[in-house]
């Protein structure tokens, strides 16, 4: 239950005295993973049904039980990151009181996220801005789902009601276009790294450029704390 | 100056008539559903005519994509160029980009079509966005230190005003464009200038600035052309001699008198005529006088050779920045030598820097990665920089500072090879000795140190 990520859960392989619902779960998630590695491997447009279910060990059926294409597949598997995201995002937050704390912590708990989840997020992220109309949708969906979590900062902000009105999708849509280039570039593991710059440029239009370095500074980790 | 891709188009009517049926066809029917015959209708010619100028369906969307981000660049820049100061300069820039889209939605739905040509239509698209990130970052030389906004702000910025526009192409809402400039420009303005400098250019509204009128952008130096063969042909050996000289003569290892370097040399050459896309094995053949079977004795295909010849000039490039380097007393001069080392070369081979700079990105994933890794292979020497800093110096500098640099180094490049301007790259060493030095240095050494007479 710790791990919720798709790889983490994968069931070792025989006779499964499970639930039902848990193996139909299961086999989502899987199915998930498949599309997403083999995404890395090949590009999204190559891989097809038959690549997924041979890497998630599955019959055919049981891929059309869960999808109806592999567009839906790869729509539920970038529902199923942003979900998650969302969900450790939110945690992370509410553990810290101010707003710009907050902002700190959840971002840092979404760049250890997309660090962990190269291949979904490789998937979501990269692939979602050449996929087509149906894959933008889902792309405006995702920066929709962080926006009410930077609006707050209106409130806190002096300029709050005069701040433009796309402010938060351009800075959501910022911060997913930096880890889009550092994951082309193969550079997954050193996302957590760009921490402080990215606390820094989401707070700017809110809190002035000088205050918003001088907190992403303060909440950044010191190198010895490991 | 007629660049490349001009000359081109201008010695072949077919193959302008090829590309405005394709892109006609794939904004109706999508990459998937466009078909080589429905092209050949479109443009009232034959499968024939097709295949004189492309090897395929994605050939020809790479390479129309390719002339459409070059000449989209052009016309950034010179929106750019059209104004005095900063926040107009780039209000031009959004303006010319969203007029541009609005007027010809054909071209809009091409650009979201082509994508799933795949990487190398991404990988042309990024270099486009790592120029107009570039145009953004300018907002620093506005500030009193221009080195205190992070170099991601600017990438950030510049990828979501793509994102918001594509995803207005895609839903066909185009004619909603002027009202996300206003949006776009007080959000890009706020890290640079201050929140009241962005708001102010939220009440703006759309507001073009008053340029950008064509007469001001043609109002160009009078540029030197890349041309003019037989200056220095002589200094060449004849199977060289053909290729395009520059000013100086081609390093020794270009000058083996073995097959493999002609075919090598007929290859750049013929990319300048073509550029890559357009490039066939009969052309580089015909360059290198070889037979075709002999250029499959070396290589396996027109890939394979780019490859060979992409690694021979990058390697060529980097012996010489290191030279360079390692010839200095001190770090800070060992920057300004390896980037003078560089530049050279870029000048005195611009077909070769299109070749490594330019076409590199376009010629497919491996390319890609070879791309990326030569532009990793530069971050080491200025890490070196960071040797016996204070420790308030470090603390300023971030992990990916070194490959910001880099980047922003190489777009700038980039961006004045694909403007035709190879020629003209030694006089940015001054900008790039004090851009790269400043965050180690602090601006003003810097700026001594780039000012300083070379010698």
């Amino acid at each position: 239950m710790a791990d919720r990520s798709p790889q983490a859960t994968r069931l070792p392989p025989g006779r499964h005295p499970l639930p039902r619902e848990f193996i139909a779960q299961h086999q989502r998630s899987r199915i998930i993973a498949a599309l997403a590695e083999e995404t890395v491997e090949k590009g999204y447009r190559a891989v097809t049904v038959a690549d997924i279910v041979r890497r998630a060990g599955i019959a055919r059926n049981t891929f059309y039980e869960n999808f109806s294409s592999k567009e839906d597949c790869f729509l539920a598997a970038s529902e199923y990151a942003v979900k998650e995201a969302l969900r450790r995002v939110v945690d992370a937050a509410s553990k810290v009181e101010t707003w710009p704390s907050r902002v700190n912590a959840g971002l840092a708990a979404f760049l250890h996220y997309v660090s962990s989840e190269p291949a979904l997020a490789r998937t979501c992220i990269v692939e979602a801005l050449s996929a087509g109309p149906a894959a933008v949708d889902r792309y405006e969906r995702s920066i929709q789902a962080f926006v009410p979590l930077f609006r707050m900062g209106r409130k806190v902000s002096s300029k709050g009601e005069e701040l433009p009105a796309t402010l938060e999708e351009t800075i959501v849509g910022g911060i997913f276009w930096i880890l889009y280039q550092r994951i082309i570039m193969g550079q997954a593991e050193q996302i957590e790294e760009l921490l402080p710059e990215l606390v820094e440029f989401a707070l700017t239009p809110y809190l002035g450029a000088e205050a918003a370095k001088r907190i992403a500074a303060e909440e950044a980790p010191s190198p010895t704390a490991g | 100056m007629l660049d490349l891709e001009t000359r081109e188009r201008a010695a072949s009517p077919e193959r302008d008539r090829i590309v405005e049926a394709l892109i006609e066809i794939a904004a109706e029917c999508g990459y998937a559903d466009t078909t080589i015959e429905l092209i050949v209708e479109r443009a009232g010619l034959d499968r024939p005519a097709f295949d004189r100028h492309f090897r395929s369906k994605y050939d020809c969307f790479i390479s129309a994509w390719q002339e459409m981000n070059e000449s989209c660049l052009q016309e950034m820049v010179e929106a750019f160029n059209s104004q005095e100061s900063w926040p107009d300069q780039l209000r031009a820039v959004a303006c010319e980009i969203v007029d541009g889209l609005r007027n010809d939605p054909g071209r809009a739905s091409f650009a979201v079509e082509v994508l799933a040509a795949g990487d190398a239509a991404r990988a042309r698209r990024d270099m486009t966005m790592r120029v107009i990130a570039s145009l953004i970052d300018a907002g620093r030389n506005e500030m009193a230190d221009p080195e205190s906004v992070p170099h991601t702000t600017a990438e950030a910025l510049a990828g979501s005003a793509y994102g918001q526009v594509y995803a207005k192409v895609v839903r066909g809402d185009a004619e909603e464009l002027p009202g996300l400039v206003p949006q776009l420009m007080s959000a890009a303005v706020m890290p640079y200038l201050g929140i009241d400098a962005g708001l102010a250019e939220l009440a703006r509204g759309f507001d073009p600035p008053t340029r950008y009128r064509r007469a001001v952008a043609k109002k160009k130096p009078p540029s030197q052309d890349v041309g003019d063969p037989g200056a220095s042909a002589e200094e060449y050996p004849p199977e060289l001699a053909r290729l395009p000289p520059g000013r100086h003569g081609l390093p020794r290892e270009f000058v083996v008198h073995n097959q493999r370097e002609r075919l090598i040399a007929g290859l750049a050459e013929a990319i300048a005529e073509n550029g890559y896309s357009g490039t066939t094995i009969a052309h580089i053949t015909r360059h290198a006088a070889v037979s075709r079977r002999t250029f499959y004795e070396h290589f396996s295909s027109k890939d394979e050779c780019f490859v060979a010849a992409y690694d021979t000039v990058m390697e060529e490039l980097r012996e010489r920045v290191s030279a360079a380097f390692e010839s200095a007393e001190d770090w800070p001069h060992a920057v300004k030598a390896g980037i003078g080392a560089m530049l050279e070369f870029l000048a005195a081979e611009p077909h070769l820097a299109r070749l490594c700079m330019v076409e590199a990105l376009v010629a497919g994933p491996v390319v890609v990665e070879r791309y990326d890794a030569a532009i990793q292979s530069f971050v080491p020497y200025f890490q070196t920089g960071r040797e016996g800093r204070p420790p308030e110096v470090l603390a300023r500098l971030s992990p990916t500072t070194e490959e910001a640099l880099v980047g922003g180094m190489v777009s700038l490049i980039s961006r004045r090879i694909i403007a035709g301007k190879a020629e003209d790259l030694e006089e940015l060493l001054p900008d790039l000795v004090e851009f790269t030095l400043t965050p180690y240095l602090g601006s003003a050494e810097a700026a001594k140190i780039a000012q300083e007479p070379e010698g």
